[in-house]
């Protein structure tokens, strides 16, 4: 890093940020079914990418710490992989002196 | 043998290795929330009407304020760093004063926000007073207040960590190594606020629509 960025790059993702917090708060409202998590998870994802490659400053950072991130991910990945595919077949079944229903 | 030390860019090196050293714990970080946001995503997959209707319960107004503070905090997080790398001392000072006054903001509003959860009985095992759907309700304020315990407790060490750095700073000399030790806390910070933006959603906007 031998100058930093324009103080405008900071101030356009901070910007970028707080729109894409209205956006989300707004579209919450809205009845869109299964999108709705899915566009909630997405709005969550470009923040998070915005906060890593600018105020993080990702972007400029070496190969070597961006892929440290994302083995960090690619971990984060096989836990829920792997987690989600074993909970994912397999029935529930309550203890038995579990009130029937209470589930 | 040469007594001459290889000195290639220093400097370079121990940023780097700084840089390196906070990204290594932060993917440690990442497994660590991962276990909770693993169990959200199971009680979610398997009981989202549940979930849905306990999400109900919880302050959309005050998460998204909480939320619209933490990102304007990694903001004046990113302007110190910047500073740093051009040593205005005073600058990053000043700009971590604010860093740590919104960081303790979002942690007022938190605590207000348990304050209120509390009243309305919505702590499992301590004090739980809803009847329908009480197990889900039950175990998904259990994540929630794992969730955003753990949050807030990371974010106090961040505040404190911040406050530190700035009394450090309340005299020059600003020595060139001391803009690394500032960015690797605004790793951390920045850290603590992309936890943040993932539990706002998951918490707060579930069933905002029905």
């Amino acid at each position: 890093m031998n100058s930093p960025p324009a103080l405008r790059v900071y101030a356009v993702t901070w910007v970028a940020l707080m729109a894409l917090l209205a956006a989300t708060f707004v579209l919450a409202h809205f009845r869109l079914g299964m999108l709705n998590p899915v566009v909630a998870l997405a709005i969550a994802l470009a923040k998070a990418v915005l906060v890593a490659l600018f105020f993080m400053h990702l972007r400029r950072s070496s190969t070597l710490i961006v892929l440290f991130a994302l083995v960090a991910l690619f971990a984060l990945a096989i836990l829920f992989g792997l987690s989600g595919a074993d909970y994912a077949t397999r029935e529930v079944h309550p203890a038995p002196w579990v009130a029937p229903g209470a589930y | 043998m040469s007594t001459t030390t290889p000195e290639i860019r220093p400097a370079e090196w121990r940023e780097q290795t700084a840089s390196l050293g906070m990204w290594v714990f932060l993917a440690t970080e990442v497994m660590f929330f991962g276990g909770i946001f693993m169990g959200y995503l199971y009680l979610r997959a398997h009981y989202s009407a549940e979930v849905a209707q306990a999400s109900r319960h919880t302050h959309e107004w005050l998460g998204t304020i909480n939320t619209a503070i933490l990102l304007t905090s990694s903001f004046s997080m990113a302007l110190a760093v910047r500073f740093s790398q051009l040593a205005k001392r005073e600058t990053v000072q000043r700009l971590l004063w604010v860093t740590a006054a919104l960081g303790s903001a979002f942690l007022a509003v938190k605590f207000a926000e348990y304050t209120m959860e509390w009243h309305e009985g919505l702590v499992p095992g301590l004090h739980f007073t809803i009847q329908e759907n009480a197990r889900v309700t039950a175990l998904f304020f259990f994540l929630y207040f794992l969730a955003t315990g753990v949050h807030a407790v990371h974010l106090t060490i961040g505040v404190l960590a911040v406050l530190w750095m700035s009394w450090r700073l309340r005299r020059p000399p600003f020595p060139d190594w001391r803009a690394d030790e500032i960015d690797v806390l605004g790793l951390y910070w920045h850290f603590v606020d992309a936890i943040w933006i993932f539990l706002y959603p998951l918490f707060y906007l579930v069933s905002l629509s029905s």
